[in-house]
């Protein structure tokens, strides 16, 4: 069996690479098409004339032909170098190395919270439909939709930072005058835990609290809406009814038969919210000074700066392709008949 | 040297005491550190590097030295800098021949480096040599002061540099004190100078190699930069140290975060909050704010002198008949600034100075007239740009543009336009007219006019030639009778005030949001904080 995983594994990610190829070239000219030339952009010195947007061009090589230029750029993917970001002035890699703990320590926190509050939420609800329960599950859904993020981001700083006071000062993953851990993992959860710096660990918790509850807010409705019609579809099957007229208990038949029956669409829509949420809680990542990837492209693509907007479509198709990965082998544990297919 | 399990895990606990101890440390001294909040990014130690942003001018202003530095003037709540004073920085005194072409510049006899070295003639002149020779901002920089070719620095004596011009210039002595002219502790950046990189450009985009009065700590661009004081400076105005031992500027993307830092005490110092949120905070009266009018720049409309029905000077002074300042003028910036328009002089201006109020007045009656004489009685069609990061302030003026261009029968479409797009096609000269702003760092006259008004160059916004300008500005530059060059300047403005290749609109705010405990706030030419003077009282 774990040979058979293990081929399907390979097999799947040599079938992703010519999407992941396809992404990088369609970025490629997509960037190229945009109005807005980088090198103009960033000659914006008081002194800067022609010769200085010249000379930036031919230094990024966009004096050179598109075809050119493309080969080029793929060469260098081939060998892991992304390019120079202007905006940053660092590596790209460099830069998304160091963001992309700091974007996934927040969504998978934020996913986490989620699914901890949409999986009850949504049960509750598909147990009782119609009922009071039900309505106000419908209702916080509705309201978490409705608001974007940066609304409710800046609503719960004022409430909890500035009205309040009882949130850290709402910038970064980490209070500004403290010290970092020392960079292990680059998840400052971890870093702290390992080592062993427990009032750290409660600092950057606590950075995180406000960020994390945006987020959860935004992606509840999907999770407990999905939860609440997949539970209400399993809890209608025969199988229940067989093991309620056998007398199980009701726990029993509702997380055993029930949610494990159900939990296959959560699972498929939770891998998209959780991809949906790294590359586009851009907003949160502004309002909160998160130092994320998302952010950082939104940032490189204002400034028409061609290598890190690329770098990160590139990292996102990669995620993508890995989330969906785990996404397939974790319906093989729930339901070891999807494994089959 | 094989690490057991026990060892490692003896380690970890030994970091973690290391990192809890500076926690403390921090709290201690949070009086002794300025913590400075933006929403841009450093993006280079090395400021001369094309690309280098606004921010890290700012930065290099307070890790490196120059020859020279300008002076500061006090006005209501703060000072302004003052380009007509300028005071030796590395240079203990300095003096002028008499006909204008020869500079010596003594050095400091104590100035150090970061590293302890002595500061010495011979690096003076490695790091002239290098602006005027290597592809770098700072190139295009020294050459509007006639500062082409490393032949002109000379080292007279180990503590001594002389520098020779061709032409008695003007702005020979002054443009030495901009960001750009950085002094670089040559040894060191020489020791990682390769073939390629004979300027070890690439190694100081990530590294200082000076002696100014802060070092850089942690360079994390688009996060943070953590600048610590550097005890042994001795180049500052009397010799003192700045106040702030620990400069912490944090990139916090949210104007609205930043004002709530701000207001809660947990950030000290920002310049760029939204305009429109300054007068709210002002009134709370919880933090202090300074607020002047940009000296050394301006708002202005652009039309493309080379482009029809803009090349014909009564289109131009038609529009500019047409549009409503005042109205414009409180909806953009909320009346915070300093009015360019309404002057009642008509030939020329009283006197020298620029930017100054033009003779711009609404008047439709005379717009109407002169479209008809221009051979538009029925208008035209044209569109009207701005960049989206400005779009606060230009939204409402591109409204009101349209709206008063209607009423005399010109049809405009706006335009708004993500800033790299805007840029570029400013930069191709393909808007026929938009809305912009434009600062000098030089804040003369001839310099402003040569700078926006001549030549076939990015910043001459509205393609304007016009031979009388040409003449003046290449005049100017090189005269150095105060009287003589007044009178060329006059000439200038009442040329720009008559032909109109622009409309002149105002010069905004540079509004300083600090914490009511900073004093000693500077506007600087170059928009950024000089950490340098802050103090906390």
């Amino acid at each position: 069996m774990l040979r058979g995983i293990g081929r399907r594994l390979g097999e799947r990610l040599l079938a992703s690479l010519p999407a992941l190829f396809g992404v990088v070239v369609l970025t490629f000219l997509l960037m190229r098409v945009l109005p807005g030339d980088p090198a103009v952009f960033f000659a914006s010195g008081p002194s800067a004339g022609q010769e200085e947007i010249d000379n930036l061009r031919r230094e990024m090589g966009l004096d050179q032909p598109i075809l050119v230029q493309l080969v080029r750029y793929l060469g260098d993917i081939a060998q892991g170098n992304l390019g120079r970001s202007l905006t940053t002035g660092q590596p790209v890699l460099a830069d998304l190395q160091r963001r992309l703990p700091a974007s996934l320590e927040l969504t998978v926190s934020a996913l986490i919270l989620a699914l901890s509050l949409a999986l009850p939420l949504g049960i509750a609800a598909a147990l009782r439909p119609g009922s009071l329960v039900d309505h106000a599950v419908r209702l916080v859904c509705t309201m978490g939709v409705c608001v974007p993020t940066f609304v409710s981001g800046l609503l719960l700083i004022y409430v909890f930072y500035v009205v309040l006071g009882i949130a850290p000062d709402p910038t970064g993953r980490i209070d500004i005058f403290a010290s970092a851990p020392p960079e292990i993992t680059g998840f400052l959860l971890v870093d702290f835990a390992l080592a062993g710096d427990w009032e750290g660990w409660a600092a950057a918790a606590r950075q995180l609290v406000l960020p994390a509850s945006t987020m959860v807010l935004f992606v509840l409705a999907p999770l407990a809406r999905m939860t609440r019609a997949s539970m209400l579809a399993a809890l209608g099957s025969d199988f229940i009814r067989t093991a309620r007229s056998l007398g199980l208990g009701e726990a029993r038949i509702i997380v055993v038969y029930g949610l494990r029956n159900a939990l296959i669409p959560v699972l498929t829509i939770a891998g998209i919210v959780f991809s949906t949420m790294l590359g586009a809680n851009v907003l949160v990542e502004k309002v909160f000074s998160w130092p994320g990837v998302a952010s950082y492209a939104l940032d490189a693509l204002l400034a028409a700066d061609y290598a890190p907007v690329q770098g990160f479509v590139l990292l996102m198709a990669t995620i993508f392709v890995l989330v969906n990965l785990t996404v397939d082998l974790l319906y093989g544990i729930v339901d070891p008949r999807a494994s089959a297919a | 040297m094989r690490i057991g399990r026990r060892d490692g895990l003896k380690g970890l606990v030994g970091t973690a005491a290391i990192a809890a101890m500076p926690r403390d440390a921090a709290a201690q001294t949070r009086a002794e550190t300025l913590r400075q909040v933006t929403g841009n990014t450093i993006n280079t130690l090395d400021l001369t590097m094309p690309g280098a942003t606004r921010e890290s001018f700012g930065l290099a202003m307070n890790t490196y030295d120059r020859l020279v530095a300008f002076g500061r003037k006090p006005v209501p709540g703060g000072f302004i800098f003052d380009h007509t004073s300028i005071r030796g920085e590395l240079a203990e005194s300095f003096t002028a021949s008499p006909d204008g072409r020869r500079y010596v510049f003594r050095l400091r006899p104590d100035a150090r480096w970061h590293d302890g070295s002595p500061v010495t003639a011979a690096d003076v002149k490695w790091s002239l040599d290098r602006h005027v020779s290597s592809n770098s901002l700072a190139k295009s920089q020294l050459q509007i002061s006639s500062y082409t070719s490393p032949e002109q620095f000379r080292v007279l004596d180990p503590m001594t540099v002389e520098v020779v011009l061709d032409k008695p210039d003007r702005r020979a002595l002054m443009n030495l004190c901009v960001p750009y002219v950085i002094m670089i502790n040559s040894t060191l950046a020489k020791r990682h100078a390769t073939a390629d990189d004979p300027w070890a450009q690439t190694w100081m985009k990530e590294n200082t190699a000076g002696g100014g009065a802060y070092t850089v700590e942690t360079f994390r661009p688009g996060e943070q930069v953590v600048l610590r004081r550097n005890d042994n400076w001795k180049n500052g105005p009397e010799g003192r140290l700045p106040f702030f031992r620990r400069i912490i500027a944090q990139t916090v993307p949210e104007a609205a975060t930043r004002a709530s830092l701000l207001e809660r005490g947990d950030a000290d110092l920002s310049i760029d909050l939204l305009a429109s949120d300054v007068p709210a905070l002002e009134q709370r009266g919880r933090v202090k704010v300074f607020s002047t009018p940009i000296a050394n720049g301006f708002t202005h409309i652009a039309f493309n002198t080379r482009m029809p029905p803009f090349d014909n000077v009564k289109v131009r002074q038609a529009i500019g008949a047409a549009v409503p300042y005042e109205d414009m003028f409180q909806a953009s910036i909320f009346g915070r600034g300093a009015r360019l328009y309404g002057a009642d002089w008509t030939e020329l201006p009283p006197d020298a100075a620029f930017p100054r109020p033009m003779p711009q007045h609404t008047d439709p009656a005379r717009a109407r007239r002169l479209l008809a004489e221009a051979g538009f009685p029925n208008g035209f069609s044209t569109t009207f740009s701005f960049s989206a990061g400005l779009a606060a302030a230009m939204e409402p003026l591109a409204a009101l543009v349209k709206e008063s261009l209607a009423r005399v029968g010109i049809q405009v479409d706006i335009q708004k336009m993500p800033d790299a797009q805007f840029n570029t096609f400013q930069a191709e000269k393909r808007l026929p007219m938009f809305v912009d702003g434009a600062t000098a760092w030089l804040p003369e006259t001839d310099y402003y006019v040569k700078l926006y008004f001549t030549r076939d160059q990015r910043w001459n916004f509205s393609s304007f030639n016009n031979a009388e300008i040409n003449a003046l500005t290449e005049q100017a530059q090189f005269e150095l009778d105060p009287a003589k060059y007044a009178e060329l300047c006059r000439q200038m403005i009442g040329i720009l005030g008559r032909e109109m290749p622009e409309l002149f609109l105002w010069q905004p705010n540079h509004d300083a949001v600090m914490a009511r405990t900073i004093e000693g706030y500077t506007y600087q030419y170059y928009r950024q904080i000089d950490f340098r003077d802050l103090r906390r009282v």
